[in-house]
């Protein structure tokens, strides 16, 4: 025996379904379009089925083909007459429909073979029995039918603490989007009994919308174009005005969700009505909506009074009033209910599922034979079947199905050509976009067929083709994955060889790094616009720069290492005010099909654009930028050979050092360069300084790589041993740690040099602040400071107070005090441990 | 600079931020309609017919990209007519 599980919520406006797990109830979600609700609707379109919201959209336009509302119907010996297949379906059939589509909601590793389904309270034998038909029909070997009331009664119990002490009677307040119910409840230990309930098939939500749009839109639409008639012209169908009536259908419910959260809100749209064109500004406060919705509000208030004179109870009778259905998020619903029956209102679970909820926490409990065995329940291994007649597997693969596109597009939508041998008669296909943006419906396989394939642009769009029996059921073996591409890897476009990047500032390690604009393998023409903030101040008419350099190469590289396409610098002197560091600049940078670039900038700030064009052949270069650029790549080095010579690594170190001496080369000419300087001699350095820093990019491959994350690693262990002994500011360093292990994935993946070596001097970093926020440390450093002798001290009379106060400090244990007095004295030692680059100057965009 | 201008970059400022955060928006005004476009919810003016454009827009789409996968976030709110 296994437990059933699953619950559905078969609607008359809308059904779910939801599975119980663990002690929880889930609500599944429809693959297409994420909603958890599945429109009760079935549209038979020519060539295909459609189920759901898609179907709903022609309910009013194509009623011989679409239907809804089918749920009243059951039981009954209504037939439909469906024009586009000829065939005549039932309320039955349409419900196995809605029943089919649910069950894929569900992924097709879980089993569905039985599952329960609710019904109204008002639903007589014959109904349940055509429910429970539906059910079979839809390929469920077992169904449980539940009544609704109840079972949302079991979602509130079982979801909130009313489970403690449900004895008695509770009402069940259930206002849909086109229903309203309300069913008795009475309830004894673990037992639920619908006692008496009463209903409206045609009140919901959806009046209250209308009655926004009579007695506030249409008036405020009158009054401002005077148009006569114009409440009667508005619900005419297929009338002039019937666009408009669309929209405001839709800002109506908009209003009313909105209301729900705020007091007051505006309704704002612009309409051409008879050849005129308005703006219309409605305000709708929630005070306005409570004189519209009273009336209808009364009249569910009155089939619930119905409901308790009938049982002659009275409020204090009742436990408490359980809210189901959308609708019940209104606040003047739930004030109305509070103010006229006084009984204490619960809205504790979501009205909307609770019905499914409560449906999956009933099916925890009801048993049914499985069909096969499961493997899971049993400890041997699964029993080998034999003996099947061999027409089993030809019912699987009696089909074949070839299916041709093109891989790539640069359309906005990509023809897909199916083409079927075999026995394909009366069986059906449907692709379905895996983002969920599109759906073909049930679609009847035919020896040809084409479908069109909406493509999102820019990216790979995945496709699933599913092929169905004759009664719904998937096969398989047919299902089929596609993926086309829009907009990239296309013969017919320029893709970009290599990354083009954006110069920006990174000032926790001084010094700058490559930020992407338009990633390898683009299609041109690209734009973009860039939004950043400046990252320095820079007075008007001041010397200072900003440096927009806009590079061509590897997103992972060093900037020194790729190639400058294009460079604007901004200075002080044109400026028509101070530009102060954080204000906004935007940068739009544009690459035409023939690779010229052209980029502008505005500074909000001082409200200034600066546009220019680069085409590829002319490179502009800013001297100061560049020699900033010689001498981080010279620290870099500096900082490499010096590790090479302390790990033995002595073939590295002789290749780094001719790459120094190289670099030193240029040294002397470049810092004799003036920044006006005409002639070739700064193509010429910066070239070179491209090559040393690719070359260096390259020193010791992947070896060195892989020895500098070893590195990384161990480095990193003993970082969090000192930090998890500080005493100080443990809190501050445990998140620059994190953020640090966050960015590991990806400098791994960069397999750059100056990339991780850059993270391992800020590792190092870390290690220093741990180790200063370490009081056995800084009594260690504390020690070696006062046996330096006078000449060490930058101000020795002053070194020797302060060592003072750090004695009398650490004597009465005040460390926080101590640790202050021990970083005093260290910036009054002479030759300080770390000197950093303090006149980093960068682009001075961050 | 005008208002209208400013406004304009102020908004483009706003949707550069959102496609920074992989929101894709997409106005589908104009584009054809057909009952396979599960990416709109669409209410159908006059009467029906083979060919159908979108001709209001009252919700953009949005998807999420998420590293390689899409996302259908918000599915647009329209108004459909034949052409």
């Amino acid at each position: 025996m296994k437990s059933v599980n699953f619950g559905i919520d078969l609607g008359t406006t809308n059904s779910l379904i939801a599975k119980y797990e663990n002690g929880k109830a889930v609500v599944y979600k429809n693959p297409v379009g994420l909603k958890e609700t599945l429109a009760s609707v079935v549209a038979y379109r020519p060539e295909r089925m459609l189920v759901g919201d898609k179907a709903r959209e022609y309910l009013t336009k194509d009623p011989v083909n679409v239907f809804g509302g089918f749920k009243r119907k059951m039981g009954t010996d209504e037939k439909y007459y469906v024009v586009n297949i000829d065939e005549n379906v039932t309320p039955v059939e349409l419900s196995s429909i809605i029943l089919k589509e649910l069950k894929k909601f569900v992924p097709p590793t879980e089993p569905m073979e039985a599952a329960v389904i609710t019904i109204p309270a008002s639903f007589d034998s014959m109904q349940s029995n055509a429910t429970l038909k539906a059910g079979q029909e839809a390929g469920f070997k077992d169904v449980f039918l539940l009544q609704e009331p109840v079972a949302a009664c079991l979602a509130f119990f079982n979801e909130t603490s009313a489970k403690e002490n449900p004895a008695g009677y509770w009402l069940v307040y259930d206002l849909g989007g086109g229903t309203f119910d309300v069913a008795l409840v009475k309830a004894s230990d673990e037992e639920l009994k619908i006692v008496d309930h009463e209903g409206n098939n045609f009140l919901g939500g959806m009046d209250l919308d209308f009655a926004i749009i009579d007695s506030i839109i249409v008036p405020a639409i009158i009054r401002q174009t005077g148009i006569e008639n114009f409440n009667e012209e508005l619900r005419v169908k297929y009338g002039k005005f019937e666009t408009l009536y669309y929209q405001v259908m839709y800002y109506a419910e908009e209003a009313k969700k909105e209301l729900s959260q705020v007091s007051d809100t505006v309704i704002e749209f612009s309409a051409t009505l008879d050849g005129k064109a308005y703006d219309f500004y409605i305000p709708v406060t929630r005070k306005d909506l409570d004189n519209i919705f009273a009336p209808l509000i009364s009249e569910t208030i009155a089939l619930l009074n119905k409901v308790m004179e009938r049982n002659k109870l009275s409020a204090a009778d009742i436990n408490q009033l359980v809210l189901v259905g959308g609708s019940t998020y209104v606040p003047q619903v739930r004030e109305q209910l509070a103010a006229q029956t006084g009984i204490t209102l619960n809205y504790a679970i979501d009205p909307s599922t609770a019905v499914a909820v409560g449906a999956a926490f009933y099916a925890a409990g009801k048993y049914y034979e499985p069909a096969v065995s499961i493997g899971l329940e049993n400890d041997g291994p699964l029993p080998e079947i034999t003996g099947l007649p061999e027409g089993i597997t030809a019912a699987v693969a009696d089909v074949d199905i070839a299916i041709s596109y093109n891989r790539s597009s640069r359309d906005s939508e990509e023809i897909l050509l199916i083409t079927c041998t075999g026995e394909y008669d009366k069986k059906q296909y449907r692709i379905i976009r895996k983002d969920g943006g599109f759906d073909t419906g049930l679609t009847v396989l035919k020896a040809k067929k084409t479908e069109f394939l909406p493509l999102i642009p820019g990216m790979a769009n995945l496709f699933t083709l599913h092929v169905y029996n004759e009664t719904g059921d998937e096969i398989h073996s047919l299902t089929n994955e596609i993926a086309i591409t829009q907009g990239m890897f296309n013969i017919d476009g320029q893709p970009l060889p290599h990354d083009i990047c954006i110069e920006v500032d990174d000032l926790e390690n001084k010094t700058t790094k490559l930020e992407v604009i338009f990633e390898r393998n683009t299609l041109l023409p690209q734009k973009r616009t860039l939004y950043r903030e400046i990252s320095k101040t820079i007075k008007k008419g001041s010397a200072d720069t900003i440096i927009i350099n806009i590079i061509e190469g590897d997103k992972n590289s060093r900037p020194s290492s790729n190639l400058g396409i294009g460079c604007i610098e901004i200075n002080g002197k044109a400026l028509q005010s101070d530009l102060v560091k954080g204000s906004d600049i935007e940068i739009q940078i544009q690459l035409d099909d023939s690779r010229v670039l052209s980029t502008a900038v505005f500074l909000v700030m001082t409200q200034q654009e600066f546009k220019n064009v680069f085409s590829l052949s002319e490179k502009k270069i800013n001297i100061s930028r560049l020699k900033e650029q010689y001498a981080q790549l010279e620290n870099e080095l500096g900082y490499t050979i010096r590790n090479f010579q302390n790990n033995n690594d002595d073939v590295w170190e002789i290749k780094a050092s001719a790459l120094m001496a190289e670099l030193h080369t240029v040294k002397e000419k470049l810092f004799k360069l003036k920044e006006k300087d005409k002639s070739d001699e700064k193509y010429v350095i910066a070239e070179k300084i491209t090559r040393i820093s690719q070359e260096y990019d390259k020193l010791g491959g992947n070896e060195r790589i892989a020895s500098l994350l070893e590195e990384y690693f161990t480095g990193k262990d003993r970082v969090q041993e000192v930090i998890n002994g500080a005493d100080f500011e443990k809190d501050e360093l445990r998140k620059q740690f994190q953020k640090l292990e966050q960015s590991e994935t990806s400098f791994i993946n960069s397999k750059n040099v100056s990339v991780v070596e850059g993270k391992m001097r800020q590792l190092e970093d870390l290690y220093h602040r741990a180790l200063g926020s370490t009081t056995s440390f800084l009594i260690t450093v504390f020690i070696e400071y006062k046996t330096y002798t006078r000449e060490e001290f930058k101000d020795h009379n002053a070194a020797k107070s302060v060592i003072k106060m750090a004695d009398e400090a650490l004597q009465k244990e005040r460390y926080p005090e101590f640790r202050r007095h021990v970083f005093s004295i260290s910036s009054l030692v002479k030759s300080a441990r770390y000197n950093s680059n303090i006149d980093f100057k960068g682009t001075g965009i961050g | 600079m005008g208002k209208s201008e400013s406004f304009e970059r102020n908004f483009n400022r706003l949707f550069a931020v959102f496609e920074e955060d992989g929101f894709i928006v997409q106005n589908p005004t104009n584009e054809a309609y057909s009952d396979s476009r599960t990416d709109c919810e669409a209410s159908i003016a006059g009467s029906l017919s083979s060919k159908m454009k979108i001709t209001k827009t009252l919700k953009p789409i949005i998807y999420r990209k998420d590293n390689a996968n899409v996302q259908l976030l918000q599915k647009a709110v329209v108004i459909v007519e034949k052409t």
